[in-house]
């Protein structure tokens, strides 16, 4: 009886850990890496007609972010615009002389606007602007393709 | 001796799982602090070329749609005026007012059929659309009227994209856009 009890019970742990691995798979398959350049605080505006964007070229878009107040932010830090835009033209053209890319010109990339829906147009266009000078023509405007339920 | 260890050859190998178990919860746990679904963003494409220095019809100088093209234009000019709380007081399409008043889904109606009247008159041939617009609009309002503007074909068919954006002052129309 005594040598019965000092028997060391051990569960079947192998089932449990099959499920924490689905799990595991799971969100490494949903994590959206993305996030980290997303401000989600914006209050994007609403359009039903807004379509994902259907990304063409190696190069990746400049996301910017406007807040309610016009301040630029990219990958969560508030910045210039214009110090911010220059260094993103100088590095793109490095990256396309590199890529063996005409340079000069229109860029073959576009940007990314999320702004929030209470930013005043004069704020918006004095990103556009600075973008268009560096040479920036392909823009896209983030919205909403429904309204939030938060 | 020889029958002991041919017993302990028979006998099943267990690993232990717990320390495995542990990781795969600590990168669980990881996971799952760290998981922002991404929302459910779309986008407006569109090409925005600089905007080209024009001078802006005034409303006595055309008193109409019908002689918009005797200037042969193929940029569409809108103006978008703001109300205090930064909403849309009117949309004036080449000197005429099309809206007055916030952009409910009645204005936008309207705002559309008085384009798709004008991108189907086969005399012009608009490829592009100029908006001057009050500079303390709301980003949301201004949203709404590109909305209905992409939504327009141009003479080959495709969506329109071309769009450029003025500044207007306060005041209206007069100090309307320059290039730059």
């Amino acid at each position: 009886m005594s040598e019965m009890n000092s028997e060391r019970a051990e569960p079947n742990l192998t089932p449990l850990l099959d499920m924490v691995f689905q799990l595991i798979t799971f969100f490494m398959l949903v994590i959206n890496f993305k996030g980290a350049s997303m401000d989600l605080s914006l209050k994007l505006p609403v359009l039903g007609s807004a379509r994902p964007l259907d990304r063409q070229g190696k190069l990746e878009p400049l996301l910017l972010n406007i807040d309610a107040e016009g301040g630029v932010h990219c990958f969560g830090r508030l910045e210039e615009i214009q110090p911010l835009i220059d260094k993103e033209a100088r590095l793109l053209k490095e990256q396309l002389k590199a890529a063996g890319e005409p340079v000069g010109g229109e860029f073959p990339v576009g940007v990314i606007i999320r702004a929030d829906r209470a930013v005043p147009f004069h704020q918006l266009n004095h990103v556009i602007e600075v973008c268009q000078k560096a040479g920036y023509r392909q823009f896209s405007l983030s919205a909403m393709t429904r309204q939030e339920t938060r | 001796m020889r029958r002991k260890r041919r017993r302990r050859d028979q006998g099943s190998v267990e690993m232990n799982l717990a320390a495995m178990l542990d990781m795969a919860f600590q990168l669980l746990t990881f996971f799952i602090l760290t998981f922002r679904p991404a929302p459910v963003e779309g986008q407006l494409s569109l090409n925005l070329p600089p905007p080209v220095a024009v001078a802006v019809a005034k409303p006595e100088a055309n008193d109409g749609n019908d002689n918009m093209g005797e200037a042969g234009l193929e940029t569409l000019h809108l103006q978008v005026m703001a109300n205090e709380r930064g909403g849309v007081k009117q949309v004036i399409l080449e000197a005429s007012p099309v809206v007055q008043g916030e952009m409910n889904d009645a204005n936008i109606q309207r705002l559309d059929k008085e384009l798709r009247r004008i991108f189907g008159t086969k005399m012009i041939a608009f490829d592009r659309i100029q908006i001057a617009v009050e500079r303390k609009l709301r980003y949301g309002e201004l949203m709404k009227i590109i909305d209905v503007c992409t939504r327009q074909k141009t003479p080959d068919g495709k969506q329109m994209q071309k769009i450029s954006f003025t500044e207007l002052s306060a005041g209206g129309a007069a100090a309307a856009s320059e290039a730059p």
